[in-house]
């Protein structure tokens, strides 16, 4: 009787953990499954407003994160960004909140809020500050802040939120409100299956199975080429399948865990559901099939490790308890094994650089908000990292770590541009020396005052010839001679005006000045136009030769504490720089130390779980020896190969 | 502490940026796309006065931050006061795929303050072929 007992006892004790493992997992599925950037205008291209704005946004849209916030905080810093204002207060929260500084993201919402921004942008801020106090897990503030947002919200944002808020309400045990707004849900369609997805959990979770039925069943039958939807379609199923054998429905279970994909992630959970339909339904050889395939497959998987006791367990049922013993013994020795290298991989993760060996292949150049590590290196600890990997908790503190050696490395850079700063200053310092004393010598040597002068009276001499219809004064050397020696010559002449000898050539001076005068008046007013375009240059030059003086004048007192001050930033930089690269140091160091101690509790819950399994399968074997041992006419048809 | 890396970063830009290109010297060229239905962008080449400056490829990625409304600088250097001439040759793949190659020119001005100008990509839809301007940002 005892013995009766004991034989059933893993299909009670595996099916529940293993049910109840997987719907507390549900409603989370949502979240991992989308992920959604910080999104600062719904993308459509849009007309340039403020230049720099747009730089920041170049580098957003390639999902370097980093270099964007940089440019956002020096455009801001000077003032650059007089027209894209709230919306780079906008993306500067969205881009705090996924390099996972919460609280700076929720004070720049919040301050968002209290100023005057239009009813989009204060739409958009209540969003993002709701979502921050959901990632935090202040439930209750982000319900408020996602209540603030109106319904004259980016279809997309809207979305969102309602499934923010369903999710909430999920992860808050508030099942019945989360189904009645999950019932209402009309959004896009690509959300649409996340919202049944989540509805037909909250529905298994109260108990109303045959509500759940529908919309699970729905999502299991969606027809897409998206991995994505692919996958929300597997868990459908699962959790559809698992629900109905929780509900002893194991005939309707079978078929709906027999649509999960055999490629995909979920098919040895799958494939063991389907065994456990068969085996309630007391048809243990066809349980074995999909038991038998999933013993080969890799025995990190827990589903795999459950189906190294259930097919002995089946062979026990089915009266074969010699193939029992068989695999019993074959399952000790595997989790033997097994625990051996979990031992051997948690001694290789304490030794150290496991984290930088997992980051080795990671493009490390840029900060993005969706970062997820997918592969894992080539070494024994990795074989049980993936389930690491899966877990969030792991892969935000492997984010966390990598963007602290992202940083360090970013200083590190910058270190080596300093020191070339330092240089420079030196370099314009003595360059500035060694060019003062010409500077200086050049300036006492141009007296301005005097050449302002000479401008005013050149102009003043022009006005005179002008005005005094000075024809002369205006004409070339070569007439200016001829002129004055006809003069010369009348003056002569006149001074004998009874010398009759001279009387033809007082006719020929009178007929030469005449053809002179003509000459020189025909010009005068083009020469007048050129001579009054000279002082004009002659003021534009002289006007930026004054200017030129105060410019060396500013550069010859200024340059001094310009370069002192430039000196003087450096110099803090460079302080702050040893500050922060130390603290970095530190931090890294403490992150490296929690991320080792998750990976190390992992591998110990991988370890008591096979030991667990382990004790089972020892407990069967003996109880089937046992049972062999009070039958001594009948021998079991297989001898064990070890004694348990 | 992340907040304090960002922010020391932010400074030390700040510092390079006012060190290396005064605001009285500084010009930044910018390019923009918009719709880009009838050009791809390749590559842009810049002259200012007649001397190579910047010969910039893009990779697909940055083609689409530029399509999605990023905006890209360029180039970031420093010139006199005074007169200037900037030409600029886009590449790429113009309507039906073929090779494309155009080129824009602007004479500009550069005064005491900083000088921004803006290399802009956009489509003549009439037209059904790709437009080149460039625009000065007072």
């Amino acid at each position: 009787m005892t013995t009766r007992v004991a034989m059933r006892r893993p299909r009670f004790k595996l099916r529940p953990a293993l049910l109840g493992g997987l719907l507390l997992a549900l409603p989370l599925a949502m979240a991992a499954a989308k992920n959604v950037k910080p999104d600062p205008d719904g993308l459509p291209p849009h007309t340039v407003k403020d230049l720099q704005y747009g730089d920041v946004l170049f580098y957003f849209y390639q999902d370097d994160y980093f270099d964007s916030i940089t440019r956002l905080l020096a455009a801001q810093q000077l003032e650059r960004l007089p027209h894209t204002e709230g919306e780079a207060e906008l993306l500067l929260g969205g881009l705090y909140l996924s390099l996972g500084e919460h609280v700076e993201a929720g004070k720049i919402f919040e301050a968002l809020l209290a100023g005057k921004v239009s009813e989009a942008v204060r739409n958009k801020a209540w969003f993002y500050l709701g979502k921050v106090w959901y990632q935090r897990g202040y439930l209750e503030e982000s319900e408020r802040a996602l209540r603030q947002v109106s319904d004259k919200i980016q279809p997309r944002i809207s979305a969102e939120r309602y499934m923010l808020l369903a999710q909430l309400k999920l992860r808050e045990g508030r099942y019945d409100e989360a189904i009645a707004a999950l019932q209402s849900w009309h959004g896009a369609p690509d959300w649409t299956a996340y919202a049944q997805f989540n509805l037909g959990v909250a529905l298994v979770r109260k108990g109303r199975l045959p509500e759940a039925i529908r919309h699970l069943d729905r999502v299991g039958r969606i027809d897409s080429r998206d991995e994505e939807l692919l996958s929300l379609r597997d868990k459908a199923n699962l959790a559809l399948g698992f629900a109905y054998l929780q509900a002893q429905r194991p005939a309707e279970a079978r078929p709906i865990l027999e649509r999960v994909r055999l490629e995909g992630p979920f098919s040895s959970m799958a494939l063991l559901g389907v065994g456990w339909a068969d085996s309630s339904l007391g048809q243990f050889r066809r349980a074995l099939v999909p038991w038998l395939a999933l013993r080969k497959r890799s025995l990190l998987d827990s589903a795999v490790q459950e189906a190294y006791l259930t097919v002995p367990y089946a062979y026990n049922q089915l009266g074969a308890s010699g193939q029992a013993a068989e695999y019993y013994v074959s399952a000790i020795d595997s989790f033997d094994a097994e625990l051996k290298r979990i031992d051997a991989s948690i001694e290789e993760i304490h030794s150290g650089d496991l984290l930088d060996r997992l980051l080795n292949d990671d493009k490390k150049d840029t900060l993005t908000w969706y970062w997820q590590l997918k592969t894992v290196p080539n070494a024994p600890e990795s074989r049980y990292l993936y389930q690491l990997l899966a877990r969030n908790e792991f892969q935000e503190g492997l984010k966390n770590y990598r963007e602290l050696k992202f940083m360090s490395r970013n200083l590190k850079d910058w270190r080596e541009d300093v020191n070339a700063y330092d240089d420079m200053l030196d370099t314009r310092q003595r360059a500035y020396s060694e060019e003062l004393p010409k500077a200086d010598a050049v300036m006492s040597a141009t007296d301005l005052a005097a050449l302002t002068q000479k401008r005013v009276d050149f102009e003043s001499r022009i006005n005179a010839i002008e005005k005094s219809n000075d024809v002369a004064a205006l004409g070339t050397p070569d007439e200016q001679r001829t002129w004055a020696r006809l003069k010369h010559i009348e003056e002569f002449v006149q001074m004998h005006p009874d010398d009759p000898d001279l009387a033809e050539m007082r006719d020929k001076v009178r007929l030469m000045k005449g053809v002179m005068y003509w000459r020189l008046s025909e010009s005068f007013k083009a020469r007048l136009w050129n001579e009054r375009r000279s002082v004009k240059e002659l003021e534009a030059s002289l006007i930026e030769t004054q200017k030129r003086a105060v410019q060396v004048q500013q550069a010859r007192t200024g340059a001094p504490t310009n370069t002192g001050a430039f000196a003087a930033r450096v110099a803090s930089t460079r302080a702050r720089m040893d500050d922060l690269q130390e603290r970095l140091a530190r931090l890294t160091d403490k992150q490296a130390r929690y991320l080792e101690d998750l990976a190390v509790t992992e591998l110990g819950r991988q370890k008591q779980r096979i030991e667990t399994y382990q004790v089972q399968a020892r407990f069967e074997l003996a109880a089937i020896y046992d049972k062999t041992a009070n039958k001594p006419d009948k021998a079991p048809a297989g001898k064990p190969k070890a004694n348990p | 502490m992340k907040k304090d890396v960002i922010d020391l970063n932010k400074d030390l830009f700040v510092l390079e940026e006012e060190l290396l290109f005064p605001a009285n010297t500084q010009v930044a060229v910018y390019v923009s796309m918009d719709v880009g239905a009838f050009f791809a962008l390749d590559s842009v080449t810049l002259k200012i006065d007649n001397k190579q400056v910047k010969n910039y490829l893009y990779t697909a990625r940055e083609a689409d931050a530029l399509l999605k409304g990023g905006v890209q600088q360029l180039y970031l250097g420093n010139l006199k006061v005074g007169k200037h001439e900037l030409v600029a040759f886009f590449t790429g793949k113009g309507p039906v795929e073929r090779d494309y190659r155009r080129g824009a020119t602007i004479n500009f001005e550069k005064g005491v303050g900083a000088k921004y100008l803006e290399l802009k990509i956009s489509d003549k839809v009439a037209k059904h072929q790709p437009e080149f301007l460039i625009k000065d940002w007072e």
